[in-house]
């Protein structure tokens, strides 16, 4: 028996492993090769924390227990109260493929079919130390919310200026790629909530930098434009279980129309959305007779150099807000609070000012992401428990937040996405009775909002819904 | 600090060239400079937006001036401002109060055409009412916690336009390097300063010699061996402050572009950047000063030079005070206890334990001896200050026993 301390030694590091006590030669013949680089800084073989679960599995077989585990083992955690519903078939399926694929692995879901649901059956099952993920604050908040209701447990909370970790967390994913380094072992369990967020370059090195050998992703919409969830096998695990969007309508959610309500400009607003026009045709016509292929990018090149572009640029945002903030939106937003009183019903702002300016007009709450906890909550079990019957958000409720039971939804600005928009449905597509959800689109009339507004209808997310104009 | 959104650098040829306004081609920027801190001076009350429009204005007819130049400038200022804040939440309060109010009342209307609709501003007037306040008051309010809409309670400020301008030469560097992967620092002088530093930073240290008195020390984090990452850029932002405050340096960081390519910003102490530290303190003690002065640059064939050389083992350094070089040769280092507790002797004598191939002589303070204690070989016993005349006998003593050593090694054997 060697003395303790020149036995193999595995360690974590600020997000990584570190490895001593064996020879290269051996290192070489235990691990696959690409895992492990020499650290000549520190005497030792380095390694993404990501490996852990493999790399324990390895010299365990390899040494038995003549080797020295030094990566801290998360505390078991005992749930307080757990009340959670019994899982739907689909649900259940879920759970039970990602527990056959060792508990690693991506459960893909449509918004509003219970994925939140299933992992917070995965921390019941396993009483796993569990570090959630989300992209947002709002749905920081929200898992907070899930896990003390379901689990009985006030988990910590790292993001949002907070730091307060437990052995249950949620965070969101800048702080984990923020914070990963020094909290990466202390969880066993890692649960990725809309996990198409997780292999942009430097988010994906949360997933690195974190030991804990149970992994989760959920996601309604894993494809990504650049391609790289195919990283997610990598980051997260395979995709153990899939549900398709198109499989899940009808049955878990209700048939929904979309509307588009065109509104015009009031002449003032006209009279300097056409001035900035002109000023922005007459600056690039200017531009064009030196240099033909002149356009936005070069303008934008241009502005710290010339006031001239300087003038165009700040024009073309004053269209844009123009656009935004078009006063007859307020009147449309009337009437459909008129046509909708007694409905819960959600505003989607296109900017903070605009959300604000509903909610000065109206006077009804707004969740903005700078709106805190406190506020946060009280707003939004205001609205499920119908003490506010309408709230405004902008951009950051697009995305898996939950909002129980609304049946409108008016998308008053903003971009155009086939994510955004398949998210933004899910918030209204909740099934509750029979009452017909309806998504209005406030756009004005021969402007660039019309284009988004087609863009998101050409979207499988719209496919066999019915169009109405009014 | 600002962050990256603020970055302004040039790309050229692989070379990265960050923002800077300087005193030949930017000398208008000193007016500007003076009036954005008016602007903040008179601007007491103010909402952040108001300032921030008032800053941008300024620039209107100002040919070279990127947006993001503006943008910085207005976050140096409010990095240097206190806005009234809403600790307890107020206007949350005052919004849910309102709300909840108005939300039986729902939907408010400008002209109502049915029986139980609610007119918008007789509704806002009971509620006004209701609260106690008036209404434009309340709508002044309502928001009142939102960054834009925060009032300016007092400006700390900079010292003068010029501070302002070097500020924003320093954080325009410091913005660059978040993009940075790695970084190599050739220092001559002030080791101390820049490992303690760059560890205060977290960062990871790699030391080589490249001659006598310099070294080549290559700054990383821990997943750097594993891949090229950028996550360690605000590290290298954070230790740039305390490079620049040092003297005898040049620095080279790889950063990665927008455009995914690499580029190096190169860097030195000619450079002439104002750091926001001030200098390492010339010597860490009067004992040291003193010692110096008497010294001399040069004496009985020893040259003196200050913190110039590193012991490294792994990611232990010892930087000591002094070096003295013989001119045939012999290299003996000088460290002077000076400060101390318990504590730091010991920790002092485990690191000299690790390095204990090495010629090391000490200067110890009488008062840290025990009584009829022997100070042993190469230490040096000091009451107030350190006399030349025993430093230079152990020295000679030491070289005497080098030079011995040596004859009486085999010829070829270097290894000294």
């Amino acid at each position: 028996m060697q003395p303790a301390n020149t036995l193999p030694r595995l360690s974590f590091d600020r997000g990584t492993l570190l490895f001593s006590g064996v020879s290269p030669q051996e290192v070489r013949g235990i691990f696959a090769p690409g895992i492990w680089t020499w650290d000549g800084r520190v005497g030792a073989w380095r390694a993404d924390a990501l490996h852990y679960a493999a790399a324990r599995n390895t010299l365990s077989g390899r040494f038995g227990t003549a080797w020295r585990n030094e990566v801290p083992d998360p505390p078991p955690v005992r749930w307080p109260k757990v009340g959670l519903p019994s899982l739907r078939p689909e649900q259940a399926e879920a759970l039970a493929a990602w527990r056959e694929a060792s508990r690693r692995g991506q459960v893909i879901m449509p918004t509003g079919t219970g994925k939140t649901e299933v992992a917070l059956a995965a921390m019941a099952e396993t009483g796993a130390a569990t570090l959630v993920v989300a992209p947002i604050r709002d749905l920081m908040y929200q898992w907070h919310r899930r896990i003390l209701s379901g689990l009985g447990y006030d988990a910590g909370i790292v993001g949002d200026n907070l730091y307060n970790l437990q052995p249950v967390t949620v965070t969101t994913y800048d702080s984990a790629y923020i914070h990963m380094g020094e909290i990466g072992a202390r969880f066993g369990l890692v649960v990725f909530d809309e996990e198409h967020h997780l292999p942009g370059p430097c988010r994906r090195e949360a997933a690195m930098m974190c030991a804990a050998p149970m992994r989760l992703g959920l996601t309604a919409t894993p494809e990504r434009w650049d391609g790289r969830h195919v990283d997610l096998d990598h980051l997260v695990g395979p995709v153990v279980y899939a549900m398709p969007f198109q499989e899940a309508r009808g049955r878990t959610l209700a048939e929904f129309d979309v509307v588009r309500v065109p509104v015009a400009l009031q002449p003032d607003e006209q009279a300097t959305y056409d001035a900035c026009s002109r000023q922005i045709r007459h600056f690039i016509a200017l531009r064009r007779r030196g240099a033909p292929g002149y356009g936005w990018k070069d303008l934008c090149a241009e502005s710290g150099a010339d006031p001239a572009a300087r003038q165009a640029q700040k024009a073309y945002f004053l269209k844009q807000s123009i656009e935004d903030r078009a006063a007859e939106k307020l009147r449309v937003l009337e009437d459909l609070f008129r046509l909708h009183t007694g409905q819960r019903a959600i505003v989607f702002a296109g900017s903070n000012a605009m959300a604000m300016e509903v909610s000065r007009r109206f006077l009804v709450p707004t969740i903005l992401s700078h709106t805190r906890k406190r506020e946060r909550l009280a707003v939004l079990d205001g609205f499920s428990e119908g003490r506010f019957p309408v709230i405004v958000a902008n951009r950051v409720l697009d995305e898996g937040v939950d909002v129980p039971e609304a049946k409108v939804a008016v998308v008053i600005g903003g971009q155009a996405s086939t994510r955004q928009a398949k998210q933004r449905l899910g918030r209204i597509l909740r099934r509750t009775g029979n009452v017909q959800a309806v998504l209005y689109e406030v756009v004005c009339e021969t402007i660039k909002e019309i284009e988004r507004s087609r863009t998101r209808r050409r979207s499988d997310a719209y496919e066999r819904t019915r169009h109405r104009r009014i | 600090m600002l962050t990256s959104e603020h970055a302004i650098v040039e790309y050229d040829c692989g070379r990265a060239v960050p923002d800077r306004l300087e005193r030949k081609g930017h000398a208008h920027y000193v007016a500007f400079a003076e009036r954005m801190l008016a602007v903040y001076r008179s601007g007491i009350g103010r909402e952040r937006r108001t300032l921030h429009r008032q800053v941008e204005a300024l620039f209107a007819d100002e040919p070279d001036c990127p947006v993001r130049r503006i943008r910085a400038f207005c976050k140096l200022l409010d990095d240097a401002s206190t806005y009234q804040d809403d600790p307890k939440g107020e206007a949350a309060k005052l919004r849910l109060r309102v709300f909840t109010a108005a939300a039986p009342l729902h939907p408010l209307v400008r002209q109502k055409d049915r029986l139980f609709e609610h007119e918008e501003a007789e509704t806002k007037a009971a509620i006004a009412a209701e609260v106690g306040m008036a209404w434009d008051d309340i709508d002044r309010r309502l928001y009142a916690d939102v960054m834009a809409f925060q009032r300016l309670n007092s400006f700390q400020g900079y010292p003068d336009a010029v501070a302002l301008l070097s500020r924003y030469n320093v954080a325009q560097l410091q913005a660059c390097l978040y993009a940075a992967e790695r970084m190599t620092v050739t220092a001559t002088q002030d080791l101390k300063t820049i490992l303690r530093y760059a560890k205060l930073a977290r960062l990871l240290h790699d030391i080589r010699r490249a001659g006598p008195s310099e070294c080549v020390i290559d700054f990383s984090g821990p997943a750097s061996v594993l891949r090229e990452t950028r996550r360690y850029g605000v590290n290298f932002a954070r230790f740039l402050p305390a490079l620049l405050a040092c003297k005898g340096w040049k620095m080279t960081a790889t950063l990665q572009t927008p455009w995914k390519t690499r580029a190096v910003l190169v860097l030195s102490d000619r450079d002439r950047y104002t750091s926001a530290l001030p200098p390492p303190d010339e010597f860490d003690s009067t004992v040291e000063e003193g010692f110096a002065t008497k010294f001399g640059p040069e004496r009985d064939g020893w040259r003196l030079e200050r913190e110039s050389e590193v012991l490294a083992d792994g990611q232990t350094v010892f930087v000591p005070d002094f070096v003295f070089r013989h001119e045939d040769g012999t290299m003996a280092f000088f460290e002077i206890v000076g400060f101390w507790t318990p504590e730091y002797l010991a920790k002092k004598r485990e690191t000299l334990r690790q390095f204990r191939g090495h010629h090391i002589l000490l200067a110890v303070p009488e008062r840290s001896l025990r009584e009829g204690a022997e100070p042993g070989e190469n230490v040096v016993v000091y009451k107030t200050a350190i006399k030349i005349e025993p430093v230079l006998e152990a020295l000679d003593a030491l070289r005497a026993r080098r030079l011995r050593d040596q004859a009486l090694k085999p010829p070829g054997d270097s290894s000294a």
